[in-house]
This record gives C-alpha cells, sequence and structure tokens, in this order.
C-alpha cells in the first residue's frame, strides 16, 4: 500500500503539541480560496516550474525527452535544475518508508511531548494508508494528532480514532453559504462529524483560519464557539491568520491565486479575545 | 545597573578603563645575572614601576598590562622570545597548506589562591625547592618567589595609593570605597580573603597573571559568597555589583584599538556542571552570574553552561532565555557526560581534575590553572585532494568503498602526523621561553618546577583544529552513495571532473548537488561514513601525547582567522561539490545550505558523529535560527525542548544566532542600517557588518530554520 505524499516535514513546531514530523499527504476534497499549500489540493503529482528562479539556462530543455512539450514526470528536468526552478511534487511512499522517517526523531518526541501529525492536503482521504500509519505509530509508542478540515464521511474518523491522541480539526467559517462560496463545499458534513467527535471526548484542538472580509468578525466566530461549546469540550482553539507565504507557490502550479490583506496584530488580540485566548 | 556600575560602563566602552603600561628603566647592569635571574628581577621591577588605576565609580584595582620588555604573560606572551620566534615563522603562515599555529588560551588556579592566598603558594614553593636540585629548577622556583613576592608589594602599592586618594577627596561614598579597598588589599591576594569583595578583588588583582579566562567562577566563589548572604553581610545587590565590576575589567584588559574588543572570545569561562562529588554546580550565584553580565552592553566576558544528566530544564530554559534577550551574544552551551567521559577515559585525566574543565577562547577546553595544550590548525581536507588528485589512476580500479576508505585512511594518517608533528615542533619552539607569572598560578608548574611553557602543568589535551571535517564526510559520501551504492556515475567520471575542476562537468555536480544525503540530514549514509572517519580518529590518536605528555583530540573549529579561507584557496576540487580554491567548512553547524531536512536532523546527525570521545576538543556547534522562532514563547519552549534532547542524544556544544537571512542580505547591500546585528562566528560573536566578505557569506549560507 502506497499513498502520495507532498513532504515530510520533521522539526514542526506547529502542528500540535511538542516537536513533531508533519506527513502531508496529497490531496483535497476542499478547494479554500486562501489555501497556503495549493500543491496539496491535486491527489497526483504534478510539476511545479517557478519562473522567478529560471536563468534560462535551458537545461531542463537539453535534459527532456520530449522537449519540454508533454510531461510524464519523469523528473529529469527538475534533477539538473540547480536553481531548484523546477520541482516534482508528491512521491509515493510505503508505510514503512514514512515510519522510519518519523522515528528519526523519537528522541525530541519524547522530550518535549511531541509526535507525529497527519496533515495534507486532507490525509482522511488516504485512509487505508493513514490508519495503517498511526496503527504503526502507536506500536512505537508515538504521539499521534491528525489535522482534517473533517469533510469525509464520519466512519473514516471511527477508523483512525483508536490510535488517533489528538484531532487538530479545522472549521472555515459557520455560515453555510460562505463556507461553499470559499472552500466550493458546504459545512454541514464537517459541522456535524465535529460534534460526533466531541460527543465521543476526543481530545480536539479547534482551528479557524482568519482570513480578512471572510470570517474576521465577531458574528462568525461567536457562533463557532457557541457551536463548540453546546457540543462538548476541546482542549485547545487556535486562530491562524491569514498568510501570503504559499502565494508563489500558485504560479507555479498554474493556478489562480486569491488574495487577501492580512491581519493586523491588534485585530487578531481582539478576536483571540472572543474565545479567551 | 548601579550609577556607579553605569558611570563604569562608560569609562570601559570608551576605552579608558585600559591600563596604560609604564615604560621601565631596569639596570643595565643585570645582564651579568643568569637568564632567568636577570627575567624575573626585571618583570619585579617592571609590576613594582605600574601604576593602579583609580577612578571615581571604582571599587577595586591592580589591573596592569605588560608591554613587551620583560616576559609577561603566558596569554599574550608579550616579551616570550621563542613565541615570537614561533609566531614569525608559523602563525597564519601556512606549511604546506596543512597546519598553521595558533594563539593559546588557559585559566588561572584561582580556585588555590582563594584558598591559600600567595603566602600559601610561596610555602609551597619553599617546599618546592626541598624536593629539586637541579640547578634551573632552584633557578626557576626562587625567580616566581620573587615574583610572587613582588605581587603581594604590588597589591600593597595598591592599597596605599588607594589610601593617599582618600584623603583628597569628599564625596563619602567615593572615600569609603578607597578606605574599603585599601585596607582589603592589605589583606588578598596575599592571604585567602575573608569576604566575598575580596575575593572578586582578589581574582582582579591576579587576573594581570593570566589575562584570559576566569575559569570556573561559580564553583570557586561560592563559598565566599553564600558565608556573607548567610552572615548578612552581603546583599544579591551588591555581589551583583562585584562581578558587573570583574567584568568590566575582563573588558577594558582588550584595548579599544583592537579588533577582539567587539568580540567575545577572550576571557571566556563556564558555568555550572559536575563536581567532583558528582552533584551539580549551578547554584544561585551562577545565576546572579549570568544576570550580572546580561545588564552590561558589553562583548567580554562569554559564559558557557556546562549541561549534565542533572541540569535541571529550568537551567537551561534560563539560559537560553538570557541568551535569547542577549543582543551582545555572550552565551554558549556544552556538555559534560561527553566531555568528562572523554577526558578520564581517552586522556586518563583524574575525575577531580576532569571536572574543573572550561571551555576558553573560542571554546577550546583547558582544566583551572591548566593550558589548553596545543591550538593549531590543519587543513583535513588536503588528504581528499590527494585521493582524488594523486591517486586518481589508482582509485578508479578500487572494488567497492571499503578498499577506498582503508586506502584513503592510510593518505589520513600521513597528514594527521604531520599535522601533530608541526603542533609539536610550534610548542618546542615556545618551550624555549620560561614563563615566571603565570605558572605561578597553574597548577603543578611550582610542584614540577617548570613553566607552563614547558609542559610543566600535568593536566591538559592537545586538540589540534581540523578545517574541513564536513567537507572530507561529504566527499566521502558522495563517493559510497552515487558512486558504489547507486552507480549513478563512475570514478574515472569523478575523478575527471575534479581534475577538469569540474569544467565540462557541470551535470555531474548538479547531480552531486541534489542527489547526495550530505551530512546534516540524518541520513544512513552520511552517519556512518562521518562515524567511520572519527572511528579513524580514535583508532590512530588513542594512546598517543604531544611532547608535553598531553593525550590528542581533535577539534574542529576556527578562531578569529580565517584558515577555512586560506586553506581553501590551495585545496583543490572534491567531490562534495567544492570548486578548486573556494573556502572550506569549518564546526559541525548548519552545512552551508546542503542540510535541508530542518534542525532536528543537522542535530542527530552532529550527535552520532563520535561515538568515541575523540571530538572532544575544541569543537563548535554553531546555529542559526530564524529571530521569530524566538520572540514566539510558545516556540521558544519547544526550541529548549530541542536542545536539552540534543545534550541527552550526546551533542557536545551549541551556540545560537537569531537573524533572517533576507536581514543579513540587507546589512551586506546598507551596512550602516543594519550596525547592531550581532551574530556567532566560530567561538566568537561580532557585529555582522564589521565581519569581511567571506565570513558574511559564509553565515548567510548556513540555513535558517524557520517553522
Amino acid at each position: 500500500m502506497k499513498a502520495t505524499i507532498f513532504d515530510i516535514q520533521r522539526n514542526s513546531f506547529v502542528d500540535g503539541p511538542g516537536i513533531r514530523t508533519t506527513v502531508f499527504f496529497k490531496g483535497c476534497n476542499l478547494k479554500c480560496a486562501w489555501c497556503h499549500n495549493p500543491e496539496s489540493q491535486n491527489t497526483k503529482s504534478e510539476l511545479m516550474v517557478y519562473s522567478n528562479k529560471c536563468i534560462q539556462c535551458g537545461k531542463c530543455t537539453e535534459k527532456c525527452p520530449y522537449n519540454l512539450k508533454n510531461c510524464d514526470l519523469c523528473g529529469k528536468c527538475a534533477l539538473f535544475c540547480l536553481q531548484e526552478a523546477r520541482m516534482i511534487c508528491g512521491k509515493n511512499y510505503t508505510v514503512d518508508e514514512v515510519v522510519s522517517e518519523v522515528l528519526k526523531d523519537k528522541a525530541y518526541y519524547e522530550g518535549s511531548g511531541g509526535g507525529v501529525t497527519l496533515s495534507g492536503g486532507e490525509c482522511m482521504l488516504q485512509i487505508d494508508f493513514a490508519t495503517e500509519l498511526l496503527k504503526e505509530c502507536k506500536k512505537n509508542n508515538i504521539h499521534t494528532a491528525i489535522d482534517t478540515a473533517g469533510n469525509v464521511p464520519f466512519e473514516y474518523f471511527m477508523r483512525v480514532l483508536p490510535y488517533t491522541d489528538l484531532f487538530l480539526y479545522d472549521i472555515k467559517c459557520f455560515d453555510k453559504s460562505l463556507h461553499k462560496k470559499y472552500t466550493g463545499v458546504s459545512n454541514e458534513l464537517i459541522l456535524g462529524n465535529l460534534k460526533r467527535l466531541l460527543s465521543l471526548k476526543s481530545n480536539i484542538w479547534i482551528r479557524i483560519p482568519i482570513i480578512p472580509s471572510v470570517n474576521d468578525n465577531a458574528g462568525e466566530l461567536l457562533k463557532i464557539k457557541d457551536f463548540i461549546y453546546k457540543n462538548g469540550e476541546v482542549e485547545k482553539i487556535e486562530l491562524l491568520p491569514y498568510h501570503k507565504i504559499g502565494e508563489h507557490k500558485y504560479e507555479a502550479l498554474g493556478m489562480e491565486l486569491h488574495s487577501f490583506d492580512l491581519l493586523s496584530k491588534e485585530r487578531l488580540l481582539e478576536l483571540q479575545n472572543i474565545f479567551n485566548i | 545597573m548601579t550609577e556607579r556600575i553605569e558611570k563604569l560602563c562608560e569609562l570601559t566602552l570608551s576605552g579608558k578603563m585600559f591600563v596604560n603600561p609604564i615604560k621601565t628603566k631596569f639596570d643595565v647592569n643585570d645582564s651579568s645575572l643568569s637568564k632567568i635571574d636577570m627575567e624575573t628581577k626585571r618583570l619585579c621591577e617592571y609590576i613594582l614601576n605600574q601604576e593602579p588605576m583609580l577612578t571615581p565609580y571604582s571599587s577595586m584595582t591592580g589591573m596592569f598590562n605588560f608591554d613587551g620588555s620583560v616576559v609577561g604573560d603566558a596569554f599574550q606572551r608579550s616579551g616570550h622570545a621563542g613565541t615570537a620566534e614561533a609566531l614569525k615563522k608559523y602563525y597564519l603562515n601556512k606549511i604546506e597548506n596543512l597546519s598553521t599555529m595558533e594563539w593559546q588560551h588557559a585559566t588561572a588556579d584561582y580556585e588555590r589562591v582563594l584558598d591559600i592566598g600567595i603566602s600559601g603558594i610561596i610555602n609551597e614553593i619553599d617546599k618546592s625547592l626541598k624536593c629539586h636540585s637541579l640547578p634551573e629548577e632552584i633557578e626557576f622556583l626562587t625567580g616566581i618567589k620573587m615574583v610572587a613576592c613582588t605581587l603581594i608589594q604590588w597589591a600593597e602599592k595598591c592599597s596605599k595609593a588607594a589610601l593617599e586618594l582618600s584623603k583628597k577627596v569628599y564625596d563619602d561614598n567615593y572615600k569609603q570605597n578607597l578606605l574599603k579597598l585599601s585596607s582589603a588589599l592589605l589583606n588578598v591576594p596575599k592571604n585567602p580573603p575573608s569576604s566575598f569583595y575580596e575575593a572578586v578583588l582578589c581574582i582582579y588583582v591576579c587576573f594581570s597573571a593570566n589575562p584570559d579566562s576566569v575559569g570556573t567562577l561559580d564553583r570557586y566563589l561560592s563559598p565566599f559568597y553564600f558565608k556573607d548572604i548567610k552572615n548578612g553581610v552581603l546583599t544579591h545587590d551588591e555581589a551583583k555589583e562585584y562581578l558587573q565590576e570583574l567584568y568590566l575589567m575582563l573588558q577594558a584588559t582588550t584595548h579599544i584599538d583592537s579588533p577582539h574588543f567587539t568580540r567575545g572570545g577572550q576571557s571566556h569561562f563556564c558555568i555550572g556542571g559536575y563536581l567532583s562529588n558528582g552533584e551539580n554546580a549551578f547554584n544561585e550565584l551562577s545565576e546572579l552570574i549570568v544576570e550580572a553580565l546580561i545588564d552590561l552592553p558589553t562583548y567580554i566576558p562569554q559564559i558557557t553552561l556546562r549541561w549534565t544528566k542533572s541540569t535541571p530544564r529550568s537551567v537551561l530554559r534560563f539560559m537560553m532565555d538570557s541568551e535569547r534577550r542577549d543582543p551582545h551574544k555572550r552565551i554558549a552551551f556544552t556538555n559534560d557526560e561527553k566531555r568528562i567521559k572523554c577526558y578520564t577515559e581517552i586522556c586518563k585525566i583524574p575525575y577531580e581534575r576532569a571536572v574543573k574543565y572550561t571551555t576558553v577562547g573560542c571554546n577550546e577546553p583547558a582544566f583551572l590553572g591548566a593550558i589548553a595544550g596545543s591550538n593549531s590548525k590543519g587543513n583535513l581536507l588536503r588528504s581528499i585532494e590527494t585521493l582524488f588528485h594523486k591517486h586518481g589512476d589508482e582509485i578508479c580500479n578500487f572494488d567497492g568503498f571499503d578498499e577506498l576508505y582503508n586506502f584513503y585512511e592510510k593518505i589520513l594518517f600521513l597528514d594527521l602526523q604531520k599535522i601533530l608533528d608541526y603542533d609539536d615542533q610550534y610548542n618546542l619552539l615556545r618551550a624555549k621561553d620560561i614563563n615566571y607569572i603565570s605558572s605561578l598560578f597553574m597548577c603543578d608548574c611550582v610542584e614540577n618546577a617548570k613553566s607552563v611553557t614547558q609542559g610543566g602543568g600535568n593536566t591538559a589535551i592537545a586538540s589540534p583544529m581540523l578545517i574541513g571535517i564536513v567537507n572530507v564526510i561529504d566527499s566521502l559520501t558522495v563517493v559510497k552513495e552515487l558512486v558504489y551504492d547507486k552507480k549513478l556515475f563512475s570514478m574515472s567520471d569523478l575523478v575527471s571532473a575534479l581534475k577538469s575542476n569540474w569544467v565540462g562537468y557541470d551535470d555531474l555536480r548538479t547531480l552531486i548537488l541534489k542527489k547526495c544525503s550530505f551530512f546534516g540530514n540524518d541520513a544512513d549514509v552520511s552517519n556512518e561514513v562521518g562515524n567511520r572517519l572519527y572511528n579513524s580518529f580514535y583508532n590512530y590518536l588513542y594512546g598517543k601525547r604531544n611532547i608535553f605528555g598531553y593525550q590528542w583530540l581533535i577539534g574542529d573549529l576556527a578562531g578569529y582567522n580565517e584558515h577555512y579561507k586560506w586553506f581553501g584557496e590551495d585545496t583543490k576540487a572534491t567531490p562534495d561539490g567544492r570548486y578548486d580554491g573556494d573556502l572550506m567548512k569549518f564546526g559541525l553547524g548548519q552545512n552551508e545550505g546542503k542540510d535541508k531536512e530542518g534542525l532536528t536532523a543537522l542535530l542527530n546527525s552532529v550527535c552520532k558523529l563520535d561515538k568515541t570521545g575523540i571530538g572532544c576538543g575544541s569543537t563548535v556547534t554553531n546555529i542559526s535560527i530564524d529571530k521569530k522562532m524566538v520572540e514566539d514563547n510558545e516556540q521558544f519552549e519547544k526550541l529548549v525542548d530541542v536542545f536539552e534532547t540534543y545534550f541527552k542524544n550526546g551533542g557536545v556544544h551549541f551556540q545560537l544566532t537569531y537573524v533572517s537571512k533576507e536581514d543579513l542580505i540587507n546589512a551586506q547591500k546598507c551596512p550602516n542600517d543594519y550596525k547592531r546585528i550581532r551574530v556567532r562566528v566560530s567561538g566568537f560573536s561580532d557585529y555582522f557588518v564589521n565581519l569581511n566578505d567571506h565570513i558574511q557569506n559564509d553565515i548567510i549560507k548556513r540555513t535558517d530554520y524557520k517553522n
């Protein structure tokens, strides 16, 4: 069994407690307008071309069997591009391969209360692999977390539940039409799954991306807060301010970029006060 | 900071606290005396001819500097003819592009002088005189006894000057300070101090005898501190002021016109670590020692925390927090577990002495009352150059990596031996000098009736610093992984590429840079190659000792000087992608952007490198981290966890720089706008804009880890 993964990031300080290794699965069934990992959306491997890094040396054309007119993702153009202007995003891994990467930092997890986080994309779209990976991590006494947008059948949650110590659960918008407008899907399944997960008393951190002009208002956030507290308890609520770090990837993928304003520090503090954080 | 310290600080940072030497006229008839008699006589005359510096803000005095007219201390080595000859021949002068001579650091045995005073040392000299009979030994002991007596007289002279001045001043605080100082100088350094103040003053006065590291300050000052605090005769704030006055003197010792004035490598000392009873030395005073330093906007001294398994996380956190708050980058970290194991098991140093090590200068280990026994720099990458450029045809016929490595190891050992031989040669020249004033405060020199420059101390290690260790690991990894394991290209292609300095082999070089699992990525292949190299070091060096009988270890740092540039200039292309003449790598920190797997991967590679301990000489691991990571408190806590785990895993050393790559690049373009950025260079720190282009580019190339 293999999964398409676009990055295994060691030494992650931001995807759950302690020091973590985050495994980024490729493929997502949401298309968030602000997505900072657009390369995670497509299920398949793809070529990314950063034109700003290209120095027109012609090496890629020279190495490509098809003169850059076709691409079978052989990766030769990327291999010989010293400027890192071309790269193949997405690689197939077996469970053992991922586990052996994850185990390399076990001492750091133990020293910090960290572990592994499955992220993406939507890691649960590759549910068989994700379940096996989590099972193996638990066999090795590694703390496990799943970073999910929640837009999958609840049955998937039930499959990973025995091997998952923490869910990092994203809520983008509470308003259904707003959610549909900016992510491409309704949030009914997402909120329904969260409600059921809360009822099972799972460990959950809620993560809310704060996007100016979309959900950076008290009305939206208060509704999210009410929903959470009405249905159970969570360990933590994190507000993740919108950033532009991933913008250059849109051009590299040939995707259309939607840009938003940045959130001020003061505004973020005001919004955090809503959740008493 | 009190007003008094603020004023002293202003004077220090404007260079006004430097004690200018006073020229001394010597009796011309003394040239008929024996060498030792003449040198000690002149030394004594010189010391007593100096004038103490007293400012309206001082509560201490007694510092003096040498001018080269007499045989001075063992650090600056002014007036040391043998050292002058060695410097002329070998300092900053590449020998066979393999070795250069460097400065030697040391720390005096302040514990002993606080314990028995100089009068106690004089008693020890008298005892030693009864045990020795060779004329040169008797002469040496008689000479240093005279110097010891002179230092007592010097303190009396300082006392008198303070008393005289007290009669002329009207400010009551100033008058009281002078009277206290005058009275204390009649007791110390002659006798053991009776208070914390006198203990600090004793170090202050004796520092001129060895103006380098103050050693393990917290442990030898602790008895005085806790006694005075308990008896209610000292407050926390007073103790802090005395320490700050001491630090300002350490800063003032370096002349303001010296480029070293803004660098932290001099007067580097340690706190914490194992005591001889196995307990941890870090205590309330250690914390105060750090707090006192962080308040001062100075560059010198520099403090290293000695971490042990019993160091609480809160202590490491306190030190890392102090470090992140310190814009002058004066704090570093080292691991006792691996070091003490090395010093006791490999170097056979008794445990009680091994626990008294301190890192001095740019992180050279020395023991309290001992010298860093070597300090030359060696070009390790020359062995790889020889392998590929002189034996290119032979190695193309080898069957596999083992055969290649065994062949390489022979070349490595030949170069290592030459590096050791040159190191001995430097020491042999320096051993022509007899040092009197520093030897007085060094362990064993009195008992052995021998100068510290001639191997008078029993405890030291000899650690030449090998530049290019990571280049060697990377070069061998390229061969193992890409030539033999993956067979991406042939050995003859690689040899041809190197011989043509990669001209016509761009693709091969790109393939190497893209595909090789270089050091720092926690890849099995480079970890194993690194291990094998360190095992070779161990096998060759274990049991081998330098001319003074000190065990050889290896180190990897560069000091103030650019050995990595100079050696690199004459080293041909190497398989790690280096062009002919390119810089080489020093230290074990970030690998010029070749480490792509993040901080934990780099630290794992460093921890896994040396299982033998042979690398516990002068070593440095520089880590550059994006400043945002320490500005966020939650992320900072994780950073503390990372480095605690690193030490638990066997890392020996680390020091940090927090900057963004963008800031550094902008600083190169507009230095005036970025004057305040301070970075770790080798074992020292300096303002980024003060560094030359080569070092600046090297620092920019170090990967900065973000999240």
